[in-house]
């Protein structure tokens, strides 16, 4: 089982299939309900769901036994490894994607937080060398 | 960040003794490569995702004594990464330096929130009752869904998890 699957709530499943699909090279595997998306990227399948009422056939983004709704993004997200995260981030903001902060330089690498449409982030990742990787304890 | 153990073997210098850990995920990353066929760039990513966790100890043997995810590196207080299958999970604690760091205007990472991974079982009834006797908080019990039942477990911090038991005669595609 080499297939990943995260879940992402989102306001608006077409705006965000259009963002995975052409900021970040998603491609959509399946879109059968307004309310719901499948997405894939090498072996990460990207759920989308938008929040359903409690009656609703699609399970994933019902609201909770106790009423609460789900609602897009808090801090958790998955991330994309790339070579240059320096170009990728200018790439993006010409294209208008919204950032939550500036490049960061950590242990491990540099990396930069974007948001979906609905707010959702999403961490670009550059890592640094090799040598560096192995260094940690 | 440990990406890809194959780098080791890419230095000049190879470790001579190897943690355990490190031989795990050597053996998972040339597993993975097997299982995935022909990769020309000799370099496939794990997909990784990043939770925000309060207390890293209790993360880390939250994620690896309930849900079957193995250790591959601590580096405590602030960060530990872990794998299941082909999910590579980083754990960063907020307020801490790292990616729990807080943002320019001082914003401060938060866990929680409504994303989240999924973990595939095969008897999701078994696994929830199993998990809720060891305490562990249900967020919401066995909903049937498309192709799938599902439920959501919360970690120590209150991140969700999504438990998913494919639907008989439900085959999964890739």
């Amino acid at each position: 089982m080499s297939t990943v699957s995260v879940r992402y709530i989102v306001d608006d499943v077409d705006a965000a299939i259009a963002f995975y699909r052409d900021h970040l090279g998603f491609r959509e595997q399946m879109h059968p309900d307004p309310a719901f998306a499948m997405l894939t990227r090498g072996d990460l399948r990207l759920v989308l769901v938008a929040p359903v009422p409690a009656g609703h056939p699609g399970g994933g983004s019902r609201p909770m036994p106790d009423g609460t709704p789900q609602r897009p993004g808090g801090w958790n997200r998955f991330m994309i490894e790339v070579p240059d995260v320096a170009a990728a981030a200018e790439k993006l903001r010409a294209a208008g994607v919204r950032f939550r902060n500036e490049i960061v330089a950590g242990v491990g690498g540099k990396q930069v937080m974007i948001e979906d449409p609905s707010g959702n982030p999403v961490e670009l990742f550059e890592p640094i060398r090799p040598e560096a990787r192995l260094a940690r304890q | 960040m440990a990406g890809d153990p194959l780098d080791a073997l890419r230095l000049p210098v190879v470790p001579v003794d190897p943690r355990p850990e490190f031989t795990a995920a050597l053996h998972r990353r040339i597993e993975a490569t097997i299982e995935g066929g022909a990769d020309p760039g000799g370099r496939r990513d794990s997909p990784t995702v990043r939770y925000f966790v309060d207390d890293l100890e209790l993360a880390v043997a939250f994620y690896c004594r309930q849900l079957g995810f193995e250790e591959e590196l601590r580096s405590p207080p602030a960060f530990a990464m872990l794998y299941r299958g082909g999910l590579r999970l980083l754990l960063s604690v907020p307020g801490l330096p790292g990616a729990g760091a807080a943002l320019s205007d001082g914003t401060v990472p938060a866990a929680g929130g409504w994303n989240r991974i999924t973990v595939q079982v095969s008897d999701l009834g078994a696994a929830l009752e199993a998990l809720s006797s060891a305490g562990v908080p249900v967020r919401a019990g066995i909903t049937r869904g498309i192709a799938v039942r599902q439920a959501l477990i919360q970690d120590p911090s209150g991140n969700l998890v999504e438990l998913i038991e494919p639907a008989e005669g439900y085959h999964e595609r890739t």
